[in-house]
């Protein structure tokens, strides 16, 4: 989770990941960091994230992209 | 302010800002809609929406009148004083501007059917033939709803929430209204015509100062019109006339005079089936195309006739020969002639200029006494007076009184081949002694305009200025009696000096800066009246000519002078006059030429050959 | 039948009535009904393009929907290719359709001038809102292909989702799970929605009759005979362009959400304050909202996601280093979603480069922002301080203003020509001699349309604080209440429909 958080600040430095739970609703993100958040994700953890997957409810927190990437690992 | 509670008060609030904006229009009524009642103001009115209002105007006012006369806007020039008096009827002018026969049909559909109509007169214009069932604008052209059929509500909705210039642009004009008609009041409401007051009072003389006056003359506009509603049009026309037949409504049908040129731009095909199918529909009146079609100035602009043709046209209609009517004017066309007719029509020509129109020289004398005068020369010696008018006589020239020449305008009596007018103006005493025995000598008429206050004074009215005499009561009816001079008006007190007055001194007959308008119109009337009365009660003759002090007159002038039954007026501007038959107007603001001592009689022959042309 | 109709207004009113009185049940068929006579209010037969479309929209889902429920007992492959031929062919279909209907004599009319030949133009009848419902259904086609939401069984439901009659014509663009729930569910009358409706409604008749189109009159008079005038007269009038649309299109919004607020019915926004934007990404954020949310996710995610991009993405991250190692991938896909914005405007030319337009300022601003970081640090600069926020805003609305002088153009040389004359012929005079009242405004004119920019810009101010306008007022006292709703209907009937200009226009915003 830390190096969650820690990979998501390195992205957007003006965020706190920590307590944000409204990510994407109240777009504290833009399209543009949702893009290179998910390239990221997905050349960390070696995960495959589809389109699909860009569902608001899946990057609202730091919490809800964590549960995705261990969805996708296990 | 709960929702509920703001709900409630937002309906309220737009219906009372949707009511408010339709009261407005509804209490300024500019399209004369909702009955005018606060500024009751009718030709502005009618001038908005001729077709609209004037309906407005009738449902109210139409047991005034039991006849109509209908159509475009050269209807208006058919004076209804005339129509009412051949007619023995009470006529309504319902021109409407730019109207087409089915604007035509509409209106006297309902005007027959809801109104009490003996007569009805329907004037066709040569270009109904081009246009049917067009409606240009909305507002200022549409048809009042109960004439077309069409919905109530919707109409009156639409009047009621027109946008806010109109009725602000009524409000903006009542505060700059005049006596004289505007662009924003060019209707009479009392018959429907056009007000011309003014116009009928311009000053006609010769085709040269006409051309400036109008340029259009000289280079009219061509153009290529194709008749393509002639089969709608004529529909119409048999539809009134059946209407007229089942109403046992007497109907008139008659074709407007065409000044040539337009004439001339409507194809002859055209021209023939459209005259051809309308006399198979009912005989009509065609004044088309004769001499008066290319005498300008018997139109006030390039399409419209002038109310003096409308005159003639119908003298010939009811065969008064007291008026003058060029002899080619006026067809009654028939299935029988019509064809004859048109064929006739496209060979008629302009008439002899000198068949219709004379020149009249004017001269101006003042004072004929040897005392001479203080220097300006307009004293001119009995001498030099007798020296003149003998030249004249011996150069062939008569001079005529005013009747002559008035009636050679009128009814086309002739004038004798040199015709003069001598004038004198002021009246005074020395016109008697001196001047009266020279004109007996020659046998020369001439008019006297006297300064009604000024008649027996020796000195300066309420003063003891002495001043030049003038005539007494007794040396005028002695003069009037041999009926070589006649009496005429130079105003009863409006030709003061501001030498002998003590408050502002009327020197002419204009109004002054910033005098009310009303009250100057007033006391313009009461001065002719009471000259009217002075001179009717010392010649026996009313007065018809006036001599406007100093020559200064205005068109607010001119229209009352010649609504208080003047139908000559005299300026001081020189040069020549040119009288028309059949157009009153070119006896008004005529010009004269100012007689010296200094003139000799040399130049008094030159200028009269002069202005003779 | 347009939004400022009388039978507009009409049918609004009687569909509220009727909507309210039926059983909570048949509440949405009223809807549907209402939605139909609206569209086929203008023509019988262009109803047939809303139906063909919501036809194959609906079977599309269904089918897609089925195939998702067979996840388990089909082979996965097989069925993401069936999904895939399924999904494609509807697109296919239903933007082939709009190509034919928009784009077709376009295209032909060009490649005809390039090649030499001569093609007769189709002159298809564009049906009203054709872009709006196609984008909305064809996003609930790709929803129901990816599976994450349930789709609409009843085809009438489907259907007003479809043609929703507030929206249909001009969007905003929604999405089947915000406004499907939402037009089926009953209700009872309910005066908050209400009063905030008939707010919503006043406030768009306000930008759209008071503000648009008193712009108007000056944008046709010196654009369509820009060579009559001079330069600063040109942009005076391309300044009165932006004005007019937004005045328009966010009017015209504003009126759609207003009304659907009156059935209870909440539209996502479409517009926030375009001019308070502080980049041309910004202010595409700020505009059209919706269309850019439907950009955003049926192209500019598939396209990032997608195998070429991923693999661009990759080797960019592995050879280039730095940032644009980084964004690389991600400009160009904005840079072809912005392509497609621009040609969704429009068959001619003059829109790519509309489009180029405001991609190359975007990519461009992405791939430089670390360098803007860079220099911003170095003069020791606050990028936020209001001071440098206030250029940023005049520096966007300039490069808005530059765009709009493409698209008003006939052509782009000709958006060309009258930038060059603005610069070149431009002049003060123009401005004091009386050649603005010749415009098509009169001096009043002018006046009410400077005091109401005034309110619009005082009310987007304090929306852009943050504060909910509505809600706000509605904690106000009863005479401001009163005040507020009195002096909107005022002008609302007053400059907006009685004293109107002589060139009363249609929504810009409804052809496309």
């Amino acid at each position: 989770m830390e190096e969650l958080i820690a990979l998501l600040s390195e992205i957007c430095p003006s965020i706190d990941f920590e307590n944000e739970t409204d990510l994407v609703d109240r777009e504290r993100i833009d399209s543009f960091e949702l893009v290179a958040i998910v390239s990221t994700l997905m050349d960390h953890y070696e995960i495959e994230l589809d389109v699909e997957d860009l569902l608001p409810e899946n990057f609202n927190s730091a919490e809800a992209i964590y549960r995705l990437i261990e969805s996708r690992r296990g | 302010m709960s929702a509920k509670k703001w709900l409630v008060c937002f309906v309220l609030t737009l219906l009372v800002l949707i009511l408010s904006l339709g009261a407005f229009n509804w209490a300024v009524d500019p399209f004369g809609l909702f009955g005018d009642r606060f500024m009751n103001w009718y030709a502005y009115d009618m001038t908005q929406n001729p077709r609209s209002s004037k309906i407005a105007w009738l449902d109210a006012h139409h047991d005034e009148y039991d006849s109509y006369i209908i159509g475009c806007s050269s209807t208006s020039s058919y004076p209804t004083e005339a129509l009412n008096r051949y007619f023995d009827a009470r006529f309504f002018n319902m021109i409407m501007y730019g109207a087409d026969m089915y604007d035509v049909e509409c209106e006297s559909r309902y005007i027959i059917e809801n109104y009490e109509c003996k007569n009805l007169v329907v004037n066709v214009y040569i270009d109904n033939g081009l246009h049917y069932d067009q409606e240009s604008d909305e507002m200022t052209y549409s048809q009042h709803a109960k004439t077309e059929g069409s919905n109530l509500l919707s109409y009156y909705l639409r009047y009621l929430y027109a946008k806010p210039k109109y009725a602000i642009d009524k409000l903006m004009s009542a505060s700059s209204d005049t006596y004289l008609k505007q662009s924003f009041d060019a209707f009479n409401p009392q018959d429907g015509t056009y007000d011309k007051r003014a116009r009928d009072v311009e000053h006609i003389s010769d085709t040269e100062s006409y051309l400036e006056a109008y340029p259009v003359f000289g280079n009219y506009p061509t153009i290529h019109p194709v008749m393509t509603h002639i089969d709608d049009t004529v529909g119409s026309l048999a539809r009134i006339k059946a209407l007229c037949d089942q109403h046992e409504v007497n109907l008139v049908v008659v074709c407007a005079p065409v000044y040539y040129e337009y004439f001339h731009c409507f194809r002859r095909e055209d021209v023939r089936r459209f005259y051809s199918e309308i006399a198979a529909v009912t005989p009509f009146w065609d004044f088309s195309m004769s001499s008066v079609s290319y005498e300008m100035r018997y139109f006030y602009d390039q399409t419209h006739f002038r109310n003096c043709v409308g005159d003639m046209a119908l003298a010939r209609i009811f065969s008064d020969h007291t008026v003058y009517v060029p002899e080619d004017f006026g067809v009654l066309v028939t299935p029988g002639n019509a064809e004859a007719h048109i064929d006739a029509i496209y060979q008629s020509g302009p008439a002899e200029e000198t068949d219709v129109s004379a020149v009249v020289p004017t001269l101006l004398y003042h004072s004929i006494s040897p005392e001479g005068d203080n220097g300006n020369g307009m004293v001119v010696s009995p001498e030099t007076f007798e020296q003149q008018i003998a030249a004249l006589s011996a150069g062939g020239y008569t001079a005529v009184s005013l009747e002559q020449v008035q009636d050679y305008v009128r009814s086309g009596e002739p004038l004798p081949e040199k015709p003069i007018l001598i004038t004198f103006d002021d009246g005074y005493q020395d016109n008697y002694t001196y001047a009266f025995p020279v004109l007996k000598k020659y046998h020369m008429q001439a008019t006297v305009f006297v300064i009604g206050v000024q008649v027996g004074n020796k000195t300066y009215k309420g003063t003891d200025y002495p001043i030049t005499p003038h005539l007494t009561d007794r040396q005028m009816k002695t003069m009037a009696a041999s009926g070589l001079i006649s009496f005429q008006t130079h105003s009863y007190d409006m030709h003061q000096s501001s030498a002998y007055e003590e408050g502002r001194a009327r020197i002419d007959m204009l109004q002054f800066e910033g005098e009310d308008e009303q009250a100057y119109i007033d006391l313009l009337k009461s001065d002719l009246k009471a000259a009217d009365e002075q001179i009717a009660g010392i010649s026996g003759k009313e007065p018809i000519a006036l001599a406007y002090p100093r020559g200064a007159y205005s068109e607010l002038a001119a229209t009352v002078v010649a609504q208080s039954g003047i139908a000559v007026t005299f300026t001081t501007e020189p040069g020549a006059n040119v009288v028309l038959k059949g157009v009153p107007q070119s006896l008004y603001g005529m010009h004269r030429r100012f007689v010296y001592e200094k003139t000799t009689p040399e130049q008094l022959l030159s200028y009269c050959s002069v202005a003779r042309g | 039948m347009s939004f400022t109709s009388f039978p507009f207004l009409l049918l609004v009113l009687g569909t509220l009535v009727l909507y309210y009185t039926v059983p909570g049940k048949a509440q949405w068929f009223v809807l549907l009904a209402a939605s139909y006579v609206f569209y086929l209010w203008a023509s019988p037969i262009l109803g047939l393009y809303p139906i063909a479309i919501t036809l194959i929209t609906y079977l599309a889902a269904l089918r897609l929907s089925a195939l998702n429920a067979r996840k388990g007992s089909m082979d996965k492959a097989r069925l993401k290719r069936h999904k895939r031929a399924m999904c494609a062919l509807t697109l296919l279909s239903c933007f082939g359709l709009l190509f034919a209907l928009k784009y077709l004599d376009g295209v032909l009319v060009t490649v005809g001038a390039l090649t030499g030949q001569k093609f007769t133009p189709l002159s298809l009848v564009v049906p009203m809102g054709i872009s709006y419902y196609i984008f909305q259904s064809c996003g609930y086609v790709i929803d129901a292909y990816r599976g994450k939401y349930p789709v609409e069984r009843n085809f009438g439901k489907y259907a007003l989702f479809v043609a929703f009659f507030p929206q249909m014509v001009q969007g905003p663009i929604s999405r089947y799970r915000d406004l499907g729930p939402q037009l089926s569910a009953a209700r009872r009358p309910d005066a908050v929605f209400l009063r905030d409706g008939i707010q919503l409604v006043l406030w768009g008749l306000f930008k759209k009759l008071v503000i648009a189109d008193r712009a108007a009159a000056v944008v046709g008079t010196v654009i369509d005979d820009y060579s009559a005038y001079s330069g600063g007269i040109i942009l005076f009038a391309v300044i009165f362009y932006c004005i007019q649309l937004y005045g328009d299109f966010s009017g015209g919004i504003d009126i759609a959400r207003g009304v659907a607020e009156l059935f209870g019915i909440e539209m996502p926004e479409n517009f926030r304050r375009p001019l308070f934007a502080t980049s041309i990404a910004d202010f595409w954020r700020r505009w059209h909202i919706t269309l850019g949310g439907w950009m955003r996710d049926y192209v500019f995610y598939p396209l990032s996601f997608s195998r070429p991009f991923s693999a661009l993405g990759r080797f960019a991250r592995k050879h280039l280093h730095g940032a644009a190692g980084k964004i690389l991938p991600t400009s160009a896909v904005t840079f072809i979603v912005y392509f497609f914005i621009g040609i969704w405007h429009g068959s001619d030319p003059k829109y790519i480069f509309f489009g180029l337009w405001n991609g190359v300022l975007i990519t461009a601003a992405l791939l430089l922002e670390p360098v803007f970081a860079r220099i911003a640090k170095a003069v020791h600069l606050d990028r936020e301080c209001a001071l440098f926020r206030a250029f940023r805003m005049v520096r966007t609305a300039l490069i808005v203003l530059i765009g709009r002088y493409i698209t008003r153009a006939e052509t782009f040389l000709g958006a060309l020509d009258m930038l060059s004359r603005t610069v070149n012929t431009f002049a003060l005079e123009p401005f004091a001699d009386g050649t603005l009242l010749k415009l098509g405004l009169t001096a009043q004119d002018y006046i009410v349309l400077g005091v109401s920019l005034l309110c619009l810009l005082i009310v987007e101010g304090i929306q852009e604080r943050g504060v909910k306008i509505r809600r706000s007022l509605g904690g106000k006292n009863g005479f401001v209440q009163w005040l507020a709703m009195f002096a909107l209907t005022a002008v609302v009937l007053i400059y907006g429909f009685w004293i109107k200009g002589e060139i009363a226009t249609g929504f810009i915003y409804m052809q496309y």
